[in-house]
């Protein structure tokens, strides 16, 4: 008996300090953030020990806010894009690195580093290659695929593809290896049980694989959202949020209330309409995985 | 039964061939940032584009040698503290969630995971305002503090599974040799764990290497100022001097290219058991 | 084992020791009185000017240690509006002259009225000293003073056979000329920010505009004008995302064959293009127009809540008089905007400097008015989202005026 008590006072001893760092650094801001969002907080009010509760006027603000309302819309269409793209070539990708082939694996390995780097460079090193004579419009040029050079982050739409086409170069070796880890768990005798039963490979795919596969897409689906609907550092690197705001996101807008203009109490509204629709996802992810188990 | 041989092995030759193309199409940006940096300005924009540089120079590092030594120490310590930081807590944690039934493992499990998926931007505000009342503000401490937040959740979750296939016994013979719970976990678990413990402190250290958004927003002036937001000051202010800003990013890149050139494997794996589940 | 354990204690002593490795600026000589000056003089170009004369100011003397600390613009932006709050304010600081309205009205800098009045010797031009008045009262000085011309390629100009533009009509003409494949006739900043609203006044204010009627014919004409440059190809797209210094870097490698910018480039085309055979002269004006110009340049002040009044005083005093304001001025590509200082009889054999100072004459002044920035964010989100092809001429203008009126201006 004692022995257990024991047990449960060392446990705590290893865990509780983890958990309760987690909960100053990210839990009691969060519960701050509310707080913020509901009072009137800009710069001349920032010193002030008592700040006016003004309920839910900066919400009501925000969304009177025609930026605001256009950045929820880039929010979705930024990461539904990515989610596309990214999630088809990495199943490509994966399909094609689980082949048989001499150098698959380690060349595999090294498309994830892409995946390590610091997204402050990536997103310059992308903005130097869409400049108007930069080296994708050269290429392109040359290729006689455009007739003048596409003005990629100076117009509202392409900047969007610019920035999505950034992120999937992080985001398809991700996709990649979640399938790959999904593909490797099907055991073999599956697909020749099917190519005795005359199924051909796109049958196979459309058959066998995706339906195996379900639970680790599923995850995947669900994981590349959360991690790309809260994109700051890429949109805030290589378009500013710009031009004039049309790849403004909710991170970066919140941002530019925020530390920008000093609006803190609309920034902190902003951000937790973030929260909001991220813990809505996450919560989705939890059951699935929890029901995967 | 040779000619089918044969025939795999022509295969095997062209998919190999097609990879190194993937490969090399889909690793061109890193190959620019650092061919780019070596460039003089004049050639940054030159039509067409130089693949190779017609003068290599080192010019863009030489101009700027006080910043980027500066800059360079500052992301060190910041990535440095947030690391010791980040192990200090997490590896234990790990250990306790993988090794001990106590009451709350699946409410720790999931502070855990949710805080993962939350982005910097959440919590600016309000750290912003609280470290300013403290005044954390243009120190090191402050983005130290908020980057281990990023680490802690992902070492917890990418160690745990292989604490748990730590054998109990090995813990317990330890045990019996006169060593307490504290000293079993340092001199038997975590030397067996070493190579995942070392990725931890990888990811770690990467992940507080990268951070923009925290350190932007806490470290204002120059002195405390890491390589990521020098970089973006110095775009903001020289926009086109691409062979200097890319600079700057060759030796931002190349911590994390060393890291991930030899710990390649153990960073593959970690990657996936630390985003995905516990 | 050892080692793990080793690397354990290191990291909790680098933890624990983190804190004390905060501080690390420079400390001044003992009994001296040390007081903080913030400018946004970048430390590779005019700044190191900057840092001399803060070093023959420190040895000048044995009572003040001034300690000069750069910071980007945007940023000591950021930080003079969040300084008022924390009390982290320097003692001496320098000011877009635009903002300074702004500034003063949030309470970022001393009011100096009595300190100027009792002091002997500070003779600034009217137009210069007006913008640091906010509400009849005097919040610091200027400290530099600068223009908009037009800088031209002279080879390339004569290889096109193409005379030097004096209105818009043979500027398009010459742009039309000089554009080639690898050169684009003219290279203007249209960025989002001050920089942006800056580069468009000339345009507007030749064509009779003002920064205030928006909706007007001057400023339908001169956004048409540019964006007509724009749509033929004789100035890049990218000039949204262009700041003035990226506008020097299209000039000096040849890929713009004009550009709109102003004397604190010089230095820069020296460095980057030594070579380089150019001119300068006025912005072309409207066919039906008369040249307009436009006042930039810094001002500087005491912030609020200095325990050293005195001392800062006597700093700016210092760099501010005629002899040094003319020395700084011209080592940094500003003209000193002391009265006493005689800018054309200084750059008598300066071609370069004494064409684009003839355009101080008649400049206009941003503001002044404490809402100059939200002013002029709606200027320049309007010549971008004409630019980028996001809004009609008349729309965004009008949403613009929009904008302006509700400002509250009188």
């Amino acid at each position: 008996m004692r022995k257990i008590k024991k047990d449960t006072v060392l446990g705590y001893c290893f865990i509780l300090p983890a958990v309760i760092y987690m909960l100053v650094f990210i839990g009691y801001p969060i519960i701050y953030n509310w707080l913020i969002s509901m009072q009137d907080v800009t710069a001349k009010t920032l010193g002030s020990p008592v700040r006016d509760f003004i309920g839910l006027d900066n919400f009501i603000t925000i969304f009177g806010d025609a930026t605001f309302r256009a950045s929820l819309v880039h929010t979705f269409v930024y990461t539904i894009g990515c989610l596309v793209f990214q999630f088809l070539f990495g199943f490509i990708f994966a399909l094609f690195f689980t082949k048989k082939f001499s150098l698959a694996k380690p060349i595999r390995g090294f498309i994830v580093i892409s995946w390590m780097l610091p997204v402050t460079v990536t997103a310059l090193v992308f903005k130097f290659m869409y400049a108007d004579n930069g080296i994708i419009n050269t290429i392109l040029l040359n290729l006689h695929l455009i007739k003048e050079p596409l003005g990629w982050l100076l117009d509202g739409k392409m900047a969007m593809v610019g920035l999505i086409i950034a992120n999937s170069w992080v985001g398809i070796p991700f996709n990649m290896l979640l399938l790959t880890t999904g593909l490797n768990e099907i055991p073999a005798e599956i697909y020749e049980a099917s190519s005795i039963d005359g199924a051909n490979k796109i049958q196979q795919l459309f058959r066998l694989t995706i339906p195996l596969l379900k639970q680790t897409i599923l995850s995947a689906l669900v994981l590349g959202f959360v991690l790309t609907f809260k994109v700051f550092d890429l949109v805030y690197v290589m378009t500013g949020g710009g031009p004039v705001d049309s790849t403004e996101v909710l991170s970066t807008y919140s941002y530019k209330l925020s530390f920008q203009m000093f609006h803190f109490g609309e920034g902190a509204a902003v951000a937790n309409v973030l929260f909001v629709c991220l813990l809505a996802v996450a919560l989705v992810y939890l059951h699935v995985s929890s029901s995967e188990e | 039964m040779k000619k089918i041989h044969l025939k795999e092995r022509q295969k095997s030759i062209i998919l190999t061939i097609l990879a190194i193309l993937i490969a090399c199409v889909f690793l061109f940006p890193i190959y620019w940032i650092v061919i780019n940096s070596f460039k003089i300005d004049s050639e940054i924009f030159a039509n067409p584009p130089t693949l190779w540089p017609r003068a290599f120079t080192l010019d863009a590092y030489k101009a700027q040698l006080r910043n980027l030594t500066v800059t360079f120490k500052n992301s060190v310590i910041i990535a440095g503290g947030s690391l010791c930081i980040s192990l200090l807590l997490s590896v234990p944690a790990a250990y306790g969630l993988a090794k001990f039934k106590v009451k709350g493992t699946k409410v720790f499990m999931l502070v855990f995971l949710i805080t993962q998926m939350l982005p910097a931007s959440l919590v600016l505000t309000p750290l912003y305002l609280t470290f300013s009342k403290l005044h954390l503000l243009n120190s090191y401490l402050a983005p130290i503090l908020s980057t281990a937040t990023v680490s802690i959740p992902f070492v917890v979750l990418m160690l745990r599974p292989s604490f748990m296939n730590i054998p109990t016994e090995l813990v317990e013979a330890a045990k019996i040799d006169g060593c307490n719970a504290l000293s079993a976990f340092l001199r038997v678990v975590v030397p067996i764990s070493k190579p995942t413990v070392v990725t931890a402190a990888c990811f770690s250290f990467v992940f507080a290497w990268n951070d923009l958004a925290y350190s932007m927003t806490f470290n204002t002036k120059d002195a405390f100022r890491p390589m990521t937001s020098a970089i973006y000051t110095f775009m903001n202010q020289y926009g086109t001097q691409w062979n200097k800003i890319m600079a700057y990013g060759v030796l931002l890149i190349l911590p994390c290219c060393i890291i991930f050139v030899t710990m390649q494997k153990h960073i593959v794996e970690g990657m996936t058991s630390g985003s995905v589940k516990g | 084992m050892k080692k793990t354990a080793a690397l354990l204690s290191i990291s909790l002593l680098a933890a624990t020791m983190a804190p004390m490795m905060v501080s690390a600026e420079e400390a001044s000589p003992e009994g001296r009185t040390e007081i903080t000056f913030w400018h946004y003089m970048s430390e590779d170009k005019e700044g190191k000017y900057v840092n001399q004369a803060v070093e023959e100011f420190n040895n000048s003397q044995d009572e003040i240690w001034v300690n000069a600390q750069y910071l980007p613009r945007e940023e000591l932006m950021k930080q003079y509006t969040i300084g008022v709050v924390s009390g982290e304010l320097p003692d001496v600081g320098m000011v877009d002259n635009p903002d300074h309205n702004s500034y003063a009205s949030m309470g970022v800098f001393e009011d100096i009225t009595d300190l100027f009045n009792s002091t002997e010797g500070c003779n600034f031009l009217e137009g210069s000293i007006g913008s640091c008045y906010y509400e009849g009262k005097l919040y610091g000085v200027p400290w530099g003073n600068n223009c908009l011309g037009l800088f031209y390629n002279k080879d390339l100009l004569d290889a096109a056979g193409v005379e030097v533009p004096t209105n818009w009509s043979e500027l398009e003409a010459a742009c039309e000329a000089l554009t080639t494949d690898t050169t684009y006739g003219l290279a203007i900043s249209a960025i989002g920010n001050e920089e942006g609203t800056f580069q468009y006044m000339p345009w507007l204010y030749s064509a009779g505009g003002s920064v205030t009627d928006m909706t007007g014919d001057g400023a339908v004409k001169s956004m048409e004008y540019l964006y007509g440059l724009i749509e033929k190809g004789y100035m890049s797209k990218e000039v949204i995302k262009w700041t003035q210094a990226d506008a020097e870097k299209q000039f000096a490698s040849g890929q713009a064959a004009m550009m709109i910018n102003g004397p604190w480039q010089f230095d820069g085309i020296a460095n980057d293009a030594p070579d380089l055979n150019y001119g300068v002269t006025l912005v072309p004006k409207a066919d039906d127009g008369d040249y307009a110009s436009v006042l930039g340049g810094e001002n500087i002040g005491i912030c609020a809540g200095t325990e050293h009044l005195d001392e800062a005083w006597t700093f700016i005093t210092w760099i501010t008089s005629a002899e040094k304001s003319a020395d700084i001025c011209s080592s940094i590509g500003r003209y000193s905007p002391r009265s006493d200082v005689n800018i054309q009889e200084m750059f008598a054999d300066d071609p370069l400097n004494s064409a684009l100072a003839a355009a101080m004459d008649g400049a206009v002044s941003r503001g002044p008015s404490p809402v100059w920035p939200e002013l002029s964010a709606a200027v320049y989100t309007a010549e971008q989202e004409i630019f980028t092809g996001q809004k009609d001429i008349p729309t965004a203008l009008a949403d613009a005026q929009a904008t302006i009126d509700g400002l509250g201006m009188e």
